[in-house]
């Protein structure tokens, strides 16, 4: 079986844990029959508001790691909104030449902010996928910087020709599934949390095959347990096949 | 290679789409995973109002299931914690008792839980710990539930240093908290992860105290066998992980 994984940050350095080893975290992959990763870079690594130097920085590591893994890894450039329309645009123009191919955006704000906008049109002008964090904010209520699944179906109403991915179906949940479906523009990734059981297939029933992405998270997330949220699921196998790799392929444009 | 799952559940959870088991139907599909062994408690008893009527039924109905030990759970803010102990413990094929203090209001510092922690001692019986049974964040808009803090499960085994305590659904930062410092502990890994979980939870935990579980339902039981089967760790290791440490935690291999 061969997987895409739309959602890792090979290079990370969570508090009070040592950062992972990248050519052991590929390896670890390649074991479980990943044939390509999405790097979406160290994402937390000077908080969630990072200024435009900290942001070269970190998509400087993205694409350190594609020059290495040429055919196995594809970079998402980070971006902060919050930090205006020019250097959006600064980080976006230097990191498409290197071979980004989307874009990721974390918790410096909420995506259905007006800062927004410069971010989508890059995104549209380059032909670029968005990876949005997103979460169900019902029990955590940082929404003003936080995105809830109803700020990314906003977001994608404004902004119909670019693509979303919505990352985290369990953190999501059925609500977030739910604001999500009547816009065709968003997929969503199935990390998030632990494997909680009977998401996946509500997620299929609600949005389609074609509309869910295998995503782990690694190295937060356990690859193994990741690829069970799929393969130890009720889905048939052609399913199965559309979410741990063909979506993500055509999504890509991938060979 | 064997497989004891150390947390399974019978019964209903209302807030979300997994499924709803029978022991008779949980342990046909625990067998399809290769588990042919597990500790099970009932989902019935983390909302009613005593888990009395429950555990009974749980020691009823698994009377006839091969592979399903019975864990009942008991509410020590309740006054008849005692008969219910009594009533259970009567029962040959219980070894141990689970407690989920943020589901049932009390704090593990109150007076019945030291006085149920020497009952159990008394009869020889486990406590299992609850820390939590889902990520928090995804409990139902109208509960406002914490995970057990680790501090007040530190101040227990602090209190009761010789007591046999399995802690289930610890994160990997609790983990690596705890278990270094309570060498007799034993946790669970339903809730633990890294992108190579076990190889990295080894280099500061010993594989004697931790244990297989899938937390089925609530969780994709392949998930839990995925950690396992998908580690490098030494076959003995992995063994002992497996089934072997529960089995001993229970009692039933060399003293614990």
């Amino acid at each position: 079986m061969r997987i895409i994984d739309i959602h890792t940050h090979p290079v990370f350095r969570p508090d009070n844990l040592p950062g992972v080893g990248v050519a052991q975290l590929v390896r670890r992959a390649r074991d479980h029959g990943i044939c390509h990763l999405v790097a979406l870079g160290d994402v937390l690594r000077f908080g969630r508001s990072p200024t435009e130097e900290q942001l070269v920085e970190i998509n400087d590591e993205t694409a350190a790691l594609m020059r290495a893994y040429p055919d196995f890894i594809t970079g998402f450039c980070h971006l902060n909104p919050t930090l205006g329309a020019e250097a959006v645009r600064r980080e976006v123009a230097r990191c498409v030449p290197l071979g980004f191919r989307g874009l990721k955006l974390e918790i410096a704000n909420n995506a259905r902010d007006a800062c927004m906008a410069p971010v989508m049109a890059a995104a549209e002008r380059h032909g670029l996928v968005l990876l949005q964090h997103a979460w169900s904010m019902t029990q955590i209520r940082q929404r003003r910087y936080h995105t809830d699944p109803e700020d990314v179906a906003t977001l994608a109403r404004r902004f119909p020709r670019v693509k979303i991915i919505m990352a985290h179906l369990t953190g999501c949940g059925v609500r977030g599934l739910q604001a999500v479906r009547p816009c065709p523009n968003v997929v969503v990734d199935t990390s998030g949390a632990a494997p909680e059981a009977g998401l996946i297939e509500y997620a299929v029933a609600q949005l389609g095959a074609e509309r869910v992405l295998y995503g782990s998270d690694v190295p937060v997330r356990d690859f193994g347990v990741a690829i069970t949220r799929i393969t130890g699921s009720r889905l048939n196998a052609a399913t199965k096949q559309k979410i741990l790799y063909d979506n993500a392929r055509a999504l890509l444009r991938l060979p | 290679m064997k497989y004891f799952d150390a947390n399974t559940w019978t019964g209903r959870w209302p807030f979300s789409f997994c499924d709803e088991h029978t022991p008779r139907s949980l342990a046909a599909h625990l067998r399809a995973h290769g588990i042919r062994r597990a500790l099970v408690s009932p989902l019935e008893a983390v909302f009613a109002p005593e888990p009395g009527p429950a555990n009974r039924a749980l020691l009823r109905a698994t009377r006839s299931v091969a592979g399903l030990e019975p864990v009942p759970v008991i509410n020590p803010a309740l006054a008849n914690w005692r008969e219910e102990l009594d009533v259970v413990a009567a029962d040959p094929r219980v070894r141990a008792v689970r407690l989920l203090p943020n589901y049932h209001n009390y704090r593990l510092n109150i007076r019945a839980v030291d006085e149920l922690l020497a009952d159990l001692a008394e009869r020889d019986l486990r406590l299992i710990l609850q820390v939590r049974l889902i990520d928090h964040r995804h409990e139902y808009h109208a509960m406002k539930l914490k995970p057990l803090p680790v501090k007040e499960l530190t101040a227990l085994l602090v209190r009761q240093p010789r007591l046999p305590v399995l802690a289930s659904g610890l994160l990997l930062p609790e983990l690596l908290q705890l278990a270094p410092q309570f060498p007799r502990l034993l946790a669970d890994l339903s809730f633990v992860e890294w992108h190579d979980t076990l190889e990295y939870v080894r280099q500061k935990v010993p594989a004697r105290q931790l244990a297989l579980a899938s937390h089925t339902p609530l969780l994709i039981t392949a998930a839990a066998r995925a950690k396992l089967d998908s580690s490098t760790l030494p076959t003995t290791e992995r063994a002992a992980i497996a089934a072997d440490n529960l089995e001993r935690w229970l009692g039933r291999g060399e003293k614990s």
